[in-house]
């Protein structure tokens, strides 16, 4: 959470203010208003319930205070107050409850059975009051969460306990060779044009060492993402409930600051028409609006009419929320790696937790990208370098009760791991999600001729037949026509 | 020497006649900026692959640049222009009276060029306001950009504020000797216009003008124009809080620099010579000749500190900086229209309205060079310089060039149709410069 984004800008928590107690004014809380009276609910009750979510959320009343204050009304409602019974909590776990939203624990409340999906029942319940209590918690802390409201969405992951992931990726870079398969992989998974690398991978040569070094470079999928700050429009933005940053190529308006403000250079601009048509990229026939309008879930829900769209049709453009974000941009839009959120999403046919590099690079046998739930112990990132950083140890226990004098193992070797782990540029304060394994650039380290060249995969050696060159400024300087020869293009996929 | 103040039908005179000379300038930028449209109206089509712009890191290009260069020149000399106005109504300049309501509507026309390089910049204008507008109350909190959007709007609303309300005094008592086919604009802006509120007028005028004095150094080119640049960390080559007041300099020696050029046209079609005289000519060129000095003294100051002991990446952008010829000619100008307007300040024989005029197209040269400079030398020097292809390489396309041709049109257009609308130069300062209004009115009122 950025804390000093939230203090500088309003000291007091909104419901303070006497005029309305949302943080979005008044306009927006008649707004609910209207959506609750159109619910059969009482209204009243709704607002009511949802001023006092915002006390409980600043800690001025207390959870017990505001399930008591509300069991009856709720109860004559709705016939029913399934909201979690404190009788059930532990004690021990009361810190981590009052860190939720109320709102979450109200969607909690199941009124007409197992059937109705989550969203639904927030709706029918006139939970517009957990949606307004909510929505105001996730502004006041400069957290607009995916749903609140729909169409704006926030720049940070959401806190731990209210993820349901934060996706990054492990690299050794000590088992890559630069055999550039996961480039590969990329491009074949997301039809990226001639040169637009969402993966890259540096070869190059430090001072104090004479072998080639490489740095396998996605996007880092950064936590404090300055790509999503700067944007303008919110197109670019952090899904709060697995962090992964994303572009949505419907809301991008081409203004290239995600670029320029990216430390990393992960951006790759749509110039022209993509290579390779939507049609060939899309195996759903609806338009993205129709895909926003069907009836979506939650993160994970896999009841819902969308989820059900996309994943009989093997979707790879459309994330849960109905965005398009998946995939190569059109014209005009800003792309860049996107860690495969329809694969995350359970739409394609690869199973959650993969992405298209690390296949490729497990399938050369190389298995250098290991991608996972950083917040997860046991996902494979953190099974894998908790492995490799074990491995390393034991070489060093292997020094352990040698008793030499004249060998100093401290100074030798670090007591925990001879294996480095670094992130990118962490100094920038981006808090990147790509841990490596391995040594970090010097300053003054420079790239150098990869052993397998860029165009190794062009034409018939990728799924849709485009040329794969390494700089790509040359190749946009053909203009709108393109290249004069199109030697291999148009291959078959 | 103002030994002969102009009359009421000096400033009337461009909307009453028009000269074969006008048809001309008309036909002209009319036609550059129709050609203009047609080259926008093919990157509209193909997209921004038309210009020379391509993906900074292993793509070897920079993402921004004559556009946004551009962009900045024009907000600069639309900043300038509304703080010499500005300060003309508030320190009771009155010399410069006479090009107050000139650089007032350069301000507006400046700023709409500036408009209109944000749209033409963006790979998906169609979208710009569906994607925005939903959006701003979030994004102002963090986005630059969303800043720059605000302060643009304000400062657009504040001028055409101030220019409404001034033009109110002049259409009214000029009104028996306007073209009555313009009637119905008149009457709008003059609506429920009455004598006593000339005061009021005079007293709220100041108070705005007051406002964008303060404001014009802590937003627009002192603040949220620099701020898209200099907040960005992974640039070395903006960093730094002298950006600020660089930026500052650089727009109050364009806007003067642009109020010569249309004041010595306007002098020249209209044989305003006892209007716009020399003496305030030469009073604007020592302006231009001081703000000049500042520009280049803050650009010295940036230059010491990055080549003195910066760390790496800060001193590769800045050595790169100061051996590119084109920032080098561009500060050469300078120094060359520095000489110049030192020897005139000297010696009063050196002085010429036509050097004058040729140190103001050399100044504007010069500071759109280093601004589009600034904008993807930046780009091209990022603090991760682990790609080969960093630094890049960036040269305008043609289609990029002829957004200056188009817009410069189409910003004279946009004069060309105002001297046919209202007087451009106030009725204040022609009726009388000895500050008697009331007797210069009754007089005006009568004839």
């Amino acid at each position: 959470m950025s804390t000093e984004d939230t203090q500088d800008d309003e000291p007091r928590h909104p419901y303070e203010s006497e005029d309305s107690f949302h943080p979005l004014g008044e306009e927006w809380e008649d707004r609910m208003r209207e959506e609750l009276e159109d619910t059969e609910y009482d209204a009243d009750l709704g607002m009511q319930m949802a001023r006092d979510a915002q006390r409980l959320v600043a800690g001025e009343i207390s959870e017990e205070e505001f399930y008591a204050e509300y069991h009856d009304d709720v109860e004559e409602e709705f016939e029913a107050d399934d909201r979690p019974l404190f009788d059930d909590v532990d004690p021990a776990e009361w810190d981590d409850i009052e860190d939720e939203s109320v709102a979450e624990s109200l969607a909690e409340a199941d009124l007409q059975g197992d059937e109705t999906s989550r969203r639904e029942m927030m709706k029918k319940m006139g939970a517009g009051a957990a949606f307004l209590g909510y929505g105001a918690y996730a502004t006041y802390d400069f957290q607009p969460a995916d749903g609140a409201p729909d169409n704006v969405s926030g720049i940070r992951p959401a806190p731990k306990d209210e993820r349901e992931h934060r996706w990054g990726m492990v690299i050794d870079l000590q088992r890559c060779d630069s055999c550039l398969a996961c480039v590969a992989g990329c491009i074949d998974e997301n039809g990226t044009s001639t040169g637009a690398n969402w993966m890259y991978v540096f070869t190059y040569e430090d001072e104090d060492s004479e072998q080639e070094n490489f740095l396998v470079r996605p996007c880092q999928h950064c936590s404090n993402a300055p790509c999503a700050k700067v944007c303008p429009v919110r197109a670019r933005h952090t899904r709060g409930k697995d962090g992964l940053v994303l572009t949505d190529y419907e809301t991008c308006i081409g203004c290239r600051y995600c670029q320029v403000a990216c430390p990393y250079g992960v951006n790759y601009f749509q110039w022209g028409e993509p290579d390779v048509e939507m049609s060939r990229l899309e195996h759903l026939d609806m338009r993205p609006e129709e895909v926003r309008q069907l009836e979506g879930g939650d993160y994970g829900d896999r009841d819902s009419e969308r989820y059900q769209e996309l994943s009989d049709a093997n979707d790879h453009v459309y994330d849960y929320r109905g965005r398009w974000t998946d995939s190569r941009p059109p014209q005009g839009t800003m792309g860049k790696c996107t860690m495969c959120p329809s694969r995350q999403d359970g739409h394609t046919d690869n199973p959650k937790g993969t992405v298209a590099c690390m296949d490729a690079c497990d399938a050369q046998g190389m298995s250098a990208i290991h991608f996972g739930d950083l917040d997860d112990e046991e996902s494979r990132a953190n099974r894998y370098l908790r492995r490799r950083t074990e491995v390393e140890r034991t070489v060093l226990e292997k020094w352990e009760g040698v008793e030499d004098d004249d060998l100093d193992i401290e100074t030798t070797a670090s007591p925990t791991s001879e294996i480095s782990t670094f992130r990118l540029l962490e100094d920038l304060g981006t808090q990147p999600n790509i841990v490596y394994l391995g040594n970090e650039p010097g300053p003054n380290a420079e790239q150098s001729e990869p052993p397998t060249p860029y165009e190794v995969y062009s034409g018939s050696n990728n799924k849709w037949g485009v040329e794969v060159v390494d700089e790509r400024k040359e190749h946009l300087d053909y203009g709108p026509s393109g290249p004069p020869e199109q030697e291999g293009e148009e291959g078959g996929e | 020497m103002a030994t002969s103040p102009g009359e009421p039908e000096d400033i009337l005179r461009p909307i009453l006649n028009t000269s074969k000379k006008y048809y001309i300038a008309f036909g002209i930028a009319a036609a550059v900026a129709l050609l203009w449209s047609a080259v926008y109206g093919w990157q509209l089509e193909e997209g921004l692959i038309v210009t020379n712009l391509a993906d900074w890191g292993s793509g070897g290009g920079s993402p921004w640049g004559l556009y946004i260069g551009a962009f900045i020149w024009w907000v600069g000399i639309a900043h300038g222009g509304i703080i010499l106005s500005a300060a003309v109504r508030l320190f009771g300049m009155k010399r410069y009276q006479p090009v107050a309501r000139v650089a007032e509507l350069l301000t507006l026309g400046a700023l709409s060029m500036a408009g209109l390089y944000i749209l033409v910049h963006m790979g998906r204008p169609d979208r710009l306001v569906l994607s925005v507008v939903p959006a701003y109350p979030w994004t102002v909190r963090t986005s630059p950009l969303a800043w720059d959007v605000t302060v643009i709007t304000l400062y657009f609303v504040m001028t055409a504020t101030y220019l409404g309300l001034t033009i109110r005094y002049d259409v009214y008592h000029l009104r028996d000797r306007l073209p009555d086919y313009l009637g119905p604009f008149y009457s709008l802006v003059t609506l429920g216009y009455s004598e006593t509120e000339e005061q009021i007028i005079e007293r709220m005028v100041w108070w705005l003008a007051l406002g964008i004095i303060v404001l014009a150094p802590l937003l627009l080119h002192g603040g949220v124009i620099p701020w898209l640049f200099s907040l960005i960390p992974s640039m070395p080559g903006w960093d730094g809080g002298v950006q600020g007041p660089q930026f500052l300099t650089i727009a109050l020696t364009s806007a003067i620099a642009g109020v010569i050029i249309i004041s010595y046209a306007l002098r020249w079609g209209y044989d305003w010579d006892h209007i716009l005289t020399d003496a305030m000519f030469r009073g604007l060129t020592n302006w231009l000749g001081l703000f000049g000095l500042l520009f280049l003294w803050l650009q010295l100051q940036q230059v010491i500190n990055g080549v003195f002991a910066e760390p790496v990446a800060g001193k590769t952008a800045m050595v790169a900086r100061i051996t590119q010829p084109y920032y080098i000619v561009a500060i050469g100008t300078v120094i060359v229209i520095l000489a110049y307007v030192f020897a005139q300040a000297v010696d009063q024989r050196q002085f010429s309205l036509v050097r004058s005029l040729a140190a103001s197209f050399l100044m504007l040269f010069a500071t759109l060079t280093e601004k589009v400079l600034f904008v993807f030398e930046g780009l091209l020097y990022p603090h991760f310089s682990l790609y080969e292809a960093v630094p890049g390489h960036y040269f305008p396309s043609i289609v990029e060039f002829s957004s200056l041709a188009g817009t410069v049109s189409l910003c004279t257009l946009f004069f060309l149709v105002i001297v046919k609308l209202f007087p451009v130069v106030e009725l204040h300062a022609v009726e009388d410069h000895h500050d008697e209004h009331e007797a210069a009115h009754d007089e005006e009122v009568t004839s």
